[in-house]
């Protein structure tokens, strides 16, 4: 702390002598346009809720870039309440700070398309993160659900081995959600090409850690020779795992699971075996997408909507063998630096 | 009912009939759904409603007087919730659990005192104190929806615990059934809950103490809820705290209710509790045998549960002249 | 005077206390508490939020509000009818659906949406209004298990149809405008909801299926037994609900053109708890649609407005329920103790220092020397009568009176032995005249003035005057009309003794001695009824002066009788003729010498004129012991007083053995007897007058011999 701060003061004094001295690179027009820009613009995020990790990272991340240049962060909090999310959007379009640019992060395909029509009619630019929707914005940073979806399947087949059963279990999240079904869609895909693995069962979790070991345990009492089973979200797959415990089959069934790379959630888990492979979003670089796009959006000077650029960001699945120190990020440690401001 | 307590088979009412259709669905999987009447099965089915069944029990108490906790599972998730972020960030075990102790009870008191001394109407009093824990808990107390258990915690450990090869739950589940029974059948204050729920004013006109054994009810049914989160943390080594948002609340309402607790109070039992999560454990475990999408299973669950309360109104109409007002 | 007591007087005297009590009877003080939170709530979120009233937000901020307030009305029926309905968010989220399909997957006009949308609502709303009325299950019960199996009918559909709706190209006109513009400064789903709450405030308040749904929720059995459809009513009470939640759902699809899983989640919880934080009744039969709105907007605005402050998930949650906490119990705590406040409050004592007066002791010598002369009157209907306040008797000798039971009794003349019900009016009635046609006029406490012909026809004649501007309480109906005379043009002038109190309660406007009194004029020519004079310490009796120029009347609570001017220089004035007297004056008539006739229902006491020097004592006296134990004025000895016409006394009359008439309230001269009448005596007494004129009665004295 105390040296974070020495740190912080040195460069204050630092960027002050740099301003007061004549500089021969006020010669670069680079950094006035880039302020000018720039500075005042507002970014605000909607994300589902803010209670979770993937929004507290982007929220993180972006805040820091985003007052960096001189811009306003604001987040909107709808707690997984669509018409609360739908409504937050309606008042910051026609409320007296409209945002400049705004994040979206879609609850399901439809219900946002209307506002950010509207937003961008107001000269909004629309981000959409994560999740896609069926509009085209200004962008989208986030995953290709799809190949995530590949991914699990590959790391399953790799965890199930050839010597083993070949039956795959899945635990759904639901069947509205694109995420949810673009993953399905992208698993069936690699396992077209692997006919001789076989997807057993495929309840749905609701995204609900109870439900997911529920389902998880009828699974494997009707199927106790599973070898892997794909559960579509980490925030549902502890359920799961309680469920391959309950059923003495730790180590013997692959949990393979998809999350935001947070230490605690992700990198913890399959230390201690709980997960198998962690498809894992690189959150950081993710949020470094949005805050380039960001920029030159605000820069460019193209009116909201004429735009549709897709940014995907790197999946890897990551298992306990490939694990290294920076592969996760630490929400604790964020918080305590934002604590410590 | 009679002396003993048994189910009045002569004349069919709603508890009846749920558990004639429970039988039916336990006969019609056990049949035709391989791997169904296998002991691991039966004990999955029992353990995946326990914590569903244990708060029912709370639930149970405070309609038999006349009630309803619609706070129960915010009570449930946030107490543990608290707990567990106390616990990760340093508090030691002792003074948390305390804390929490004293959260749950104060809660629970808190309820209490409002619907009995207040006379405010359960049903708002626990709709606001429920919306708060979970406010307050959720924005003042807790970073995240979910919390995990700190590895190697006693609650960690609760959740691998084994008899028998039967889940702790299932033990607590039976346990707090079984104490429940006994405290309503054989104790002083159990009969006097039944009076209370049944004529309130006429109870507290033969002396019983109603008002205190509102709070009570209220504080009981708070400790219970902090018994099912405790087992939800220790199965899933955390808790998610968006499970207040979820339907649990009505599942619960309705495990209670369906097994012919009256709302209006002052009948059924544990019994009546174990019937309906029988009924909720079979339909829902058959269910994803068949592998059901979950949407499905909503509606199967909801139709079954529907024809289950037409039924009962067919066969057992109310009575305009003997219905009471505000019975809703 | 001393200065205690000058700032007692300045105290009780110019600081309206009485009007809190007035205020808290009104029935709008019901929407007091919900109102005070509505204000705070615009008025704190107003004022962080920048731009929160601008023209432009409010008219996309307020779409939302339009489209829960809908659900919130049918909510609000649903209660008052009794029940509950938690399906609202089922029945939303279908008809939204409905619509959409219709409109983006059958490309059909958005008028065919519309259609479907309101038969998904009203299907629905069917359903559960068939179970919950006709069959009878509970409804918290069953609109939970339809809710749950609502809820999942539309996670299947909007899942299957999603991906095509998207895929549509239609598009209309007026979604847009439905979903997007404005008209008049407000959009579409604003103007629905105030339209239908307009609708259904009248239907509810005025009309017959409204009252049918109040009665049902304020007592079903009760409604049953007297004969509403209890069963079809609650039916109607879910469609209803339906028909509102499914306008809410055909809003939302125009105004985010699609359906997500999301749509209406929560919502029966959220309109619940806007319905109870405006103040509507769980379990039926209190509230109003005016609540149900004002708890939607607190709801609302409170939720969006948290959200756009920033604040994180949950202290919303805190935030609602700290809310619905506090509303309920104020608003619980409120209705139980608003009848307990309004004992404590509604009595407010004024100072007055009574005037210094003559003893009436026997053997003092005074005018006002009481005797015992009314110990020997014969009696009529003892034991029979039960109050008679006022007598009289017509052209045919044969007496009137009336009694507690709301009855005028006619006892026969010559022996007046023989009695019979002359008339049932209801009500007390109070004092009698008759008019030149024979019609016996009466004022009738609780009720208002009557006249009733020799056919025994009752007819009304007046309930009401104009109501004074400054009013809080209404005072334009007559609460306690107690006595009235008739001027030879046939004007009946009569009196209306207090504004405040009930005629029954007039020991509590003794107590206050308020000056609320009241002389007013009836013209039978255009039957209007006008207020000449008001502020006197309880009117009481009126008399025509024999000229019929002038009329006496008696202002009980301060003794004192004045002379009102009809004709002459001081036309419309009133003057003071008597003052201080010892004993409070009630009815006045005319005597067969010229003078008048004086009825005393009490006599003044010094403990109680004292205590009318200390208001603050009464208050304490009204609000601490109970009724039996309070200090008000004497009525155990009364006495006729006869008086001349310059207001002389000319001999007091009274029972000193206080058996036969202690108390005194209307005396009536016919043919050298005086008949005498009291409100809490049990006979009329026939007392011969030593040298009266034996042939002289009242009406050949008003209105000539017989014709």
């Amino acid at each position: 702390m105390k040296l974070l701060r020495t740190l912080m003061a040195a460069a204050t004094a630092l960027a002050v002598t740099a301003f007061v001295a004549p500089s021969f690179a006020a010669d670069d027009p680079g950094p006035a346009a880039y302020a000018k820009a720039l500075n005042g613009k507002r970014v605000m995020l909607v994300p589902l809720a803010m209670g979770f990790d993937l929004a507290q990272g982007w929220a993180h991340y972006l805040k820091k870039e985003v007052e960096a240049w001189g811009g306003t962060f604001e987040t909107r909090d709808p707690n997984w309440v669509v018409d609360a999310g739908a409504q937050a959007i309606t008042d910051a379009i026609a409320s007296d700070t409209r945002p400049d640019v705004l994040i979206i992060h879609a609850p399901d395909l439809n219900s946002y398309s209307k506002l950010m029509k509207k937003a961008q009619a107001a000269g909004t630019y629309v981000l959409l993160v994560d999740n896609p929707a069926n509009f085209p914005a200004d962008a989208f940073v986030g995953s290709d659900w799809d190949k995530l979806g590949q991914l699990e399947a590959e790391a399953a087949i790799k965890g199930c081995g050839e010597n083993s059963s070949k039956k795959i279990g899945l635990v759904q999240g639901d069947q509205a959600n694109s995420s949810s079904l673009y993953q399905y869609a992208g698993i069936m895909k690699v396992l077209e090409k692997h006919p001789d693995f076989q997807v057993v069962a495929k309840p749905d979790s609701n995204w609900d850690a109870t439900t997911s070991r529920n389902v998880t345990t009828t699974m494997l009492q009707q199927h106790p020779d599973i070898c892997s089973i794909i559960d579509f979200w980490d925030g549902d797959a502890t359920g799961a795992s309680a469920a391959i415990r309950d059923a003495k089959l730790d180590g013997k069934v692959f949990l393979v699971t998809t999350g935001g790379g947070e230490k605690a959630a992700d990198c913890d888990k399959l230390v201690d075996g709980t997960y198998g492979a962690v498809v894992m979003t690189d959150l950081a670089r993710q949020s470094g997408d949005m805050n380039a796009i960001i920029k030159f959006l605000l820069q460019s000077g193209q009116p909201a909507g004429t735009s549709h650029t897709y940014i995907y960001t790197l999946e890897k699945a990551t298992t306990k063998a490939d694990l290294k120190p920076d592969s996760c990020w630490d929400l604790k440690a964020l918080q305590a630096e934002a604590a410590a401001k | 009912m009679n002396a003993i307590g048994w189910p009045n088979w002569r004349r069919l009412n709603q508890e009846g009939i749920v558990f004639a259709i429970a039988i039916l669905l336990f006969a019609a999987a056990a049949l035709g759904l391989p791997g169904f009447l296998t002991a691991d099965n039966l004990v999955a089915i029992v353990r995946s409603v326990s914590v569903l069944g244990i708060l029912a029990l709370g639930m149970a108490v405070v309609i038999i007087g006349r009630g309803i906790d619609l706070s129960a599972v915010a009570i449930m998730a946030m107490s543990v919730a608290w707990y567990l972020q106390l616990l990760n960030t340093g508090t030691s075990d002792g003074l948390a659990f305390l804390y929490v102790l004293a959260g749950v009870l104060a809660i629970g008191l808190l309820n209490g005192f409002l619907v009995a001394y207040a006379d405010v109407p359960a049903i708002f009093v626990t709709l606001a104190t429920g919306s708060f824990v979970f406010g307050y808990v959720r924005s003042q107390l807790i970073t995240q929806d979910a919390v995990p258990v700190p590895g190697g915690h006693w609650v960690e450990l609760l959740g691998g615990v084994r008899f028998l090869d039967i889940p702790v739950e299932v033990f607590v589940f039976a346990g707090l059934a079984f104490l429940v029974f006994l405290f309503l059948r054989y104790t002083k204050w159990g009969r006097f809950i039944y009076f209370a729920g049944d004529n309130p004013v006429a109870a507290r006109n033969i002396g019983v103490p109603v008002r205190p054994m509102l709070v009570l009810r209220y504080v009981l049914s708070a400790f219970v809820a902090l018994i099912a989160g405790l087992l939800t943390a220790a199965s899933l080594h955390s808790i998610n705290t968006r499970i207040v948002n979820s339907t649990l609340l009505y599942d619960i309402v309705l495990v209670a209710v369906i097994g012919g607790i009256g709302l209006s109070g002052g009948r059924g039992g544990v019994r009546n509790v174990l019937v309906g999560a029988a009924l909720i454990g079979i339909l829902l475990n058959a269910m994803t045998i068949i592998d059901i999408p979950l949407l499905y299973q909503n509606l199967i669950k909801a139709a079954i549960l529907l024809g289950a309360i037409i039924v009962d109104g067919i066969i057992n109409p109310r009575d305009e002249q003997t219905a009471q007002q505000g019975d809703i | 005077m001393t200065f205690r007591e000058r700032l007692q007087a300045w105290r009780y005297n110019l600081v309206p206390d009485h009007l809190v009590g007035e205020i808290l009877t009104k029935r709008w003080t019901d929407n007091a508490i919900p109102f005070l939170a509505l204000v705070a709530t615009l008025g704190v979120f107003g004022s962080i939020i920048p731009g929160f009233f601008k023209l432009t937000s409010l008219q996309e901020s307020t779409r939302q509000l339009g489209e829960f307030s809908l659900v919130v009305i049918g909510m609000t029926v649903v209660m008052l009818g009794g029940g509950i309905d938690l399906s609202v968010g089922s029945i939303f989220a279908l008809s939204c659906f409905s619509a959409v399909y219709v409109f983006f997957i059958l490309e059909q006009s958005i008028w065919l949406a519309l259609a479907a949308a309101l038969a998904a609502g009203l299907v629905f709303g069917a359903i559960n209004g068939y179970l919950v009325g006709y069959l009878r299950l509970r409804a918290f019960l069953t609109t939970l298990v339809t809710f749950i199996f609502g809820r999942a009918l539309f996670d299947i559909l909007v899942t299957a149809y999603a991906a095509d709706v998207q895929l549509s190209q239609a598009s209309s006109d007026v979604l847009d405008f439905i979903g997007d513009g404005t008209f008049w400064g407000l959009s579409v789903s604003v103007w629905l909801a105030i339209i239908l709450a307009i609708v259904t405030h009248i239907a509810l308040t005025r009309s017959r299926p409204g009252w049918h749904v109040l009665a049902v929720g304020g007592s079903r059995r009760s409604a049953h037994n007297a004969g509403i459809r209890v069963r079809r009513t609650v039916f109607m009470t879910y469609v209803f609900s339906g028909f509102c939640a499914s306008i809410g759902g055909f809003l939302i699809a125009c105004r985010l053109s699609g359906a997500g899983p999301g749509t209406g989640l929560n919502l029966e919880i959220m309109a619940l708890t806007a319905a109870v934080v405006g103040g509507v009744s769980l379990g039926g039969g209190r509230g109003s649609v005016v609540k149900g709105l004002m708890g939607a907007i607190i709801v609302l605005t409170m939720t969006n407005g948290l959200i756009r402050l920033g604040y994180g998930t949950g202290t919303n949650q805190m935030v609602l329920g700290i809310l619905l906490a506090v509303a309920v119990t104020i608003d619980i705590r409120w209705l139980k103790n608003r009848h307990k406040v309004l004992n404590e409050v509604y009595v407010a004592p004024v100072y007055l220092k009574m005037g210094e007066t003559q003893s009436a002791a026997p053997g003092s010598g005074t005018s006002y020397e009481l005797d015992n002369r009314l110990s020997a009157a014969d009696h009529i209907g003892l034991g029979e009568l039960e109050g008679p306040e006022d007598v009289i008797l017509d052209r045919d000798d044969h007496l009137y009176c009336g009694t507690r039971h709301g009855e005028i009794v006619r006892f026969f003349a010559p022996d007046y032995k023989r009695s019979e019900v002359f008339a049932h009016i209801g009500g007390f009635p109070l004092g009698l005249a008759f008019d030149r046609d024979g019609n016996l006029i009466s004022c009738v406490g609780a009720m208002g003035l009557y006249s009733v012909s020799p056919d025994r026809d009752v007819k009304r004649l007046s309930a009401e005057t104009a109501r004074s501007w400054t009013s809080i309480a209404d005072d334009a109906r007559l609460r306690d009309p107690n006595d009235c005379d008739i001027a030879p043009d046939g004007r009946i002038y009569f009196t209306d003794s207090t504004k405040r109190y009930d005629a029954h309660d007039w020991a509590l406007d003794s107590i206050e001695n308020r000056a609320t009194g009241r002389l007013l004029v009836y013209d039978p020519k255009d039957g209007s009824t006008k207020t000449l004079l008001d502020g006197y310490r309880y009117t009481n009796g009126v008399c025509m002066a024999h000229d019929g120029k002038s009329l006496f009347f008696a202002e009980s609570w301060a003794c004192r009788v004045h002379r009102y001017w009809l004709e002459g220089p001081k036309a419309g004035t009133a003057e003071c003729v008597i003052r201080d007297m010892p004993g409070y004056p009630d009815n006045i008539n005319r005597a067969s010498d010229g003078n008048y006739w004086m009825a005393w229902l009490g006599m003044r006491t010094p403990s109680f004129d004292l205590s009318l020097r200390h208001p603050d004592m009464r208050k304490r006296m009204t609000r601490r012991l109970p009724q039996d134990e309070w200090l008000f004025p004497n009525i155990n000895t009364g006495g006729v007083v006869k008086f001349n016409e310059k207001g002389g006394i000319v001999e007091t009359l009274g029972d000193l053995s206080g058996n036969a008439h202690p108390m005194v309230t209307s005396m009536r001269e016919h043919k050298g007897y005086l008949f005498v009448g009291g409100i809490l005596n049990n006979r009329i007494g026939r007392y011969k007058i030593e040298g009266a004129d034996p042939n002289w009665t009242s009406p050949a004295s008003y209105w000539g011999g017989k014709p």
